[in-house]
């Protein structure tokens, strides 16, 4: 009878899986396709549509842009996560809960409005479409998570670390950057590592907000409207690559880190 | 031990940085404003809002290579989208500007248009039908120049779909094509197309005529599969989800022909809507004579071929000498043009009363 | 000391303070303002007036898209929930400790391809001529293709897809916490694994399944990509309309209205859900 029970769940948790791989598979086997359209039969493989891609300075130029608002609006979200994380932790001022509450609050409202809200508003302000514009739409969607993220990782215990080096004599500097910062590394992380995947792969406040210099979502997106080929596949598959790339490599920084810091 | 992990983390943060910083610089030297002209390394830009047919490089790169100018792109789904894009734009972020002909009239005496000089231009090289000076100028000044035209009719794949059967317009609604059609969502010939079918011309339409139109397309949607845009129908038709797409033409097919010559069009008995594209420079434009030169390159035979076969969708050029082959010719059905203006009603652009009170009727039937 | 403990505590968390209320609640405040202008003609009138608002009441067409998108979105949190729950069990209690963190990866990895992309690989999966239907064929389980694409099932499949990922993150985040000694002391008392189950770790993993749940909504619902791609505009969802008024008629006024619908409607949900919307351990 266990066994039977133990069966059928793997068996359900593969067919999910093969649920959740069917459009990637799709997507990535079809990105070698030799003809035109990526749909069966498959006639493949070919690499031509990685070599229009990279051609294609319009799609190479979006790649560029996605990444750089990309790390930006991740790098800032995640300061500004930490910072406000550490003071509501361990300063607890007056209001805490309120200031929580009005930190989150982004994070229940869709995208949609928000993208529709700083569009309304530049548009108010004569400010021009721009990537700036969306490295901003993108920070203030992702500062909630880091916020949230980071605040997660600060403990109570932490807090006698770092009242010990001020007992010491060190000033606030030193005991955020060496000491509070350090301890919730993995944090900082997580936290940027997930704001940078959220922003690199938005659609709809970029959309709103870009001009003629679009990120890699946007270009995707208008090349699917003016013609079906498998050169979006290729684009979707480069995409896929760099996340697992980048992930890869901060696991094992991670893991280098941790390792060296264990040796006494 | 604390120190190296920091000594890490600030590493990669400094690399980061610089790495932003470099490529930072990249931007912003890259996206130099069309002010600075003067710059001889740096090319010029130029800023066109137009139909998905001015996008494919094959049309742009003669241009900017002859010129060095970097022609900027943003494409719309209809007259509306637009001249909402412009409503939301400052003076001067624009410089060409591609529009239907039976826009030409209001967007002109909207001052949105610089006048152009007729000198510029070879009339004779256009087809006398699509020349229409009533809509193109004002009180003899020119505003815009015709530069593609074509039908938004029925577009229909061959090889499931008896051609002589297409010739009538009621056949749409006929339980056959159940599940089979797709229809093109822009609004306006749509909704004039199913007028012919009841026996409305196009410029007769009112308000009163709306719930018989209305009536007649909830008929049709229900007889339909889905409701896109140009690619997405194109690629029912072209993936064998549909077999006929209502509003569609040689628009639709013949970019596909390609890899499907059974993907063909025609203009039933009743008639079909002639859409004609128009091009002309903004009146905000700080670039008005690159932009000028972008018009005449567009209306040229080489920029005529490029247009009429262009990747997005194919058309007539409005010039009779675009450098076209025999079989591109073919493809339009170059010969049987006559017949084909004869037997079309250009677009009628209702009032903003009108247009609000269709729109609605629209959004009514295909929300579902 | 508590005086200097403010400060300091306030310096540190006003410059996001103050990012949130440039970058949000300003925003926020524009978009109620501009519901209550009116687009007549071809321009905007600034004048405050209700005019939006009667016509979200009375128009129709809203209503339904409305309707539209409620039914989708509560057919996604259903299904959603319904196939991660099983998932997020497996993985919590049937993988061994040190993979479960791998395979949790690789229940996320396939999500880094672009959305835009995915949304359109499963337009083709489910095309007459696709993958799906040419297996269901070869199987024998069905003689001629059937229509797939373009539809409702298609949104609300390829929503699942996604939101299965969420939610079983969240229910996955919630089981772990159930202190292990609860079901084993459950058991030497004498209670059925049904019985563990049912009264044990289904009531204590509830906030894991009301944030997946409140996820996929908040998230689904104000989604405009996928409908529009996978649903062949056959039906349209209240972010679809939404769109149509911003891009065809530049009726920013009436977009702003629909857009505090959205927002109304995510606050309810929120309200009624709050009790269970905590990941934290209880202390």
């Amino acid at each position: 009878m266990k066994l039977l029970r133990g069966s059928i769940a793997w068996i359900y948790a593969l067919v999910v899986f093969g649920f959740i791989l069917l459009p990637v598979v799709s997507l990535v086997v079809f990105s070698f396709q030799a003809t035109n359209l990526p749909l069966p039969p498959f006639a493949g493989p070919s690499l031509r549509w990685y070599e229009a891609l990279f051609a294609d300075s319009g799609m190479v130029e979006a790649l560029r842009n996605s990444l750089i608002v990309g790390v930006i609006s991740a790098f800032f979200s995640t300061m500004l996560g930490f910072l406000s994380a550490y003071g509501l932790a361990r300063y607890r001022p007056a209001g805490a809960q309120a200031t929580r509450a009005a930190l989150m609050t982004p994070l229940g409202v869709s995208y949609l409005v928000i993208g529709f809200g700083l569009a309304i508003t530049a548009n108010e302000l004569a400010l021009g479409r721009s990537l700036v514009l969306v490295t901003l739409g993108h920070i203030i969607i992702n500062l909630p998570l880091a916020f949230a993220i980071i605040l997660s990782q600060m403990r109570d215990e932490d807090e006698t670390l770092e009242k010990a080096a001020r007992d010491l004599g060190a000033n606030e500097w030193i005991v955020i950057t060496r000491i509070a910062i350090p301890v919730v590394l993995p944090g900082l992380l997580a936290a940027f590592l997930l704001s940078f995947t959220l922003s690199w792969d938005e659609f709809i406040i970029a959309f709103f907000l870009a001009d003629f210099d679009v990120t890699l979502p946007i270009e995707i997106w208008s090349q699917l409207r003016t013609g079906l080929d498998a050169k979006t596949n290729a684009a979707g598959t480069l995409v896929f690559a760099i996340s697992v790339v980048t992930l890869t490599l901060a696991y094992v920084l991670n893991r280098a880190v941790q390792q060296r810091s264990r040796r006494p | 031990m604390h120190k190296t992990r920091i000594t890490v983390s600030m590493a990669t943060f400094s690399a980061a940085a610089l790495l932003l910083a470099s490529c930072a610089g990249g931007t912003d030297a890259e996206s130099s404003s069309s002010s600075q002209g003067a710059s001889s390394d740096a090319p010029q830009e130029l800023n066109a809002l137009v139909w998905c047919d001015h996008t494919d490089p094959a049309l742009l790169e003669p241009f900017e290579e002859a010129n060095n100018v970097t022609v900027n792109v943003r494409d719309y789904e209809g007259t509306g989208v637009a001249l909402g894009i412009l409503e939301q734009s400052q003076p001067g972020d624009w410089d060409v500007f591609v529009i239907d002909s039976v826009d030409v009239p209001r967007v002109a005496e909207a001052g949105l248009l610089a006048p152009l000089d007729k000198a510029d231009f070879d009339f004779n090289q256009f087809f006398e039908e699509v020349q229409l000076p009533e809509i193109h100028e004002i009180d003899g000044q020119l505003y815009a120049v015709p530069e593609k035209f074509g039908y938004n009719t029925v577009a229909f794949n061959g090889a499931n779909v008896d051609a002589e059967k297409m010739r009538d317009l009621s056949f749409l609604w006929d339980p056959e094509l159940a599940g089979k059609i797709a229809i093109y969502d822009y609004y306006i010939p749509v909704m004039e197309f199913v007028g012919l079918e009841l026996g409305i011309e196009p410029q007769n339409i009112t308000v009163d005529d709306l719930p018989a139109i209305e009536a007649r397309l909830a008929e049709l949607k229900e007889q339909s599969a889905q409701v896109g845009d140009v690619v997405s129908t194109q690629t029912a038709l072209a993936t064998g989800e549909v077999d006929v797409i209502v509003g569609g033409g040689e628009f639709s097919t013949s970019v596909l022909n390609a890899e499907n010559p059974d993907l063909d069009w025609i203009l039933p008995n009743q008639g079909g809507i002639r859409w004609q594209q128009a091009i002309g420079v903004l009146a905000g434009s700080e670039n008005q004579d690159l932009a000028t030169k972008f018009v005449q390159y567009i209306v040229s035979d080489e920029g005529q071929a490029a247009l009429a076969t262009s990747s997005c969708y194919w058309g007539m050029p409005a010039n009779k000498d675009a450098a076209l082959t025999d079989e591109q010719k073919d493809i339009l059905r170059w010969d049987e043009q006559s017949g084909f203006i004869a037997n079309s009603y250009p677009y009628y652009i209702p009032d903003a009363d009108l247009d609000a009170a269709m729109l609605d009727v629209w959004t009514r039937v295909v929300v579902g | 000391m508590t005086i200097r403990r403010n400060w300091q505590g306030w310096a540190l968390v006003g410059p996001a303070l103050l990012v949130t209320l440039v970058l949000f609640a300003a925003p926020m405040v524009m978009v109620i303002l501009t519901s209550l202008h009116r687009r007549t003609g071809g321009t905007t009138d600034r004048t405050l007036s209700l005019d939006n608002y009667v016509r979200l009441a009375t128009d129709s067409t809203i209503h339904q898209a409305l309707l539209n998108s409620l039914e989708v979105v509560g057919l996604t949190v259903f299904f959603s929930t319904l196939v991660s729950y099983p998932l997020a069990y497996i993985i919590a209690f049937r993988v061994p400790v040190k993979w479960q963190a791998l395979v949790l990866l690789l229940t996320v990895v396939p999500f880094w391809t672009s959305y835009v992309v995915r949304s359109y690989s499963w337009l083709l999966v489910l095309a007459k001529n696709g993958v799906m239907n040419q297996s269901l064929q070869s199987f024998g389980l069905i003689g001629e293709p059937i229509t797939l694409a373009n539809t409702r099932f298609a949104t609300v499949l390829a929503f699942v897809h996604f939101f299965v990922m969420v939610s079983t993150l969240t229910i996955y985040a919630s089981l772990r916490q159930i202190p292990n000694n609860l079901p084993l002391a459950a058991r030497d008392l004498g209670a059925s694994p049904w019985h563990v189950f049912t009264r044990i770790t289904l009531p204590l993993s509830i906030p894991g399944v009301t944030v997946g749940a409140f996820l996929t909504f908040v998230l689904a619902i104000g989604d405009y990509i996928t409908p529009q791609i996978v649903g062949g505009g056959n039906e349209l969802l209240l972010p679809q309309l939404l769109m149509l008024q911003v891009s065809r008629r530049g009726d920013f006024p009436l977009a702003a209205a629909m857009a505090l619908v959205l927002l109304v409607i995510v606050a309810a949900v929120y309200a009624v859900s709050a009790k269970n919307l905590t990941l934290e351990r209880r202390r």
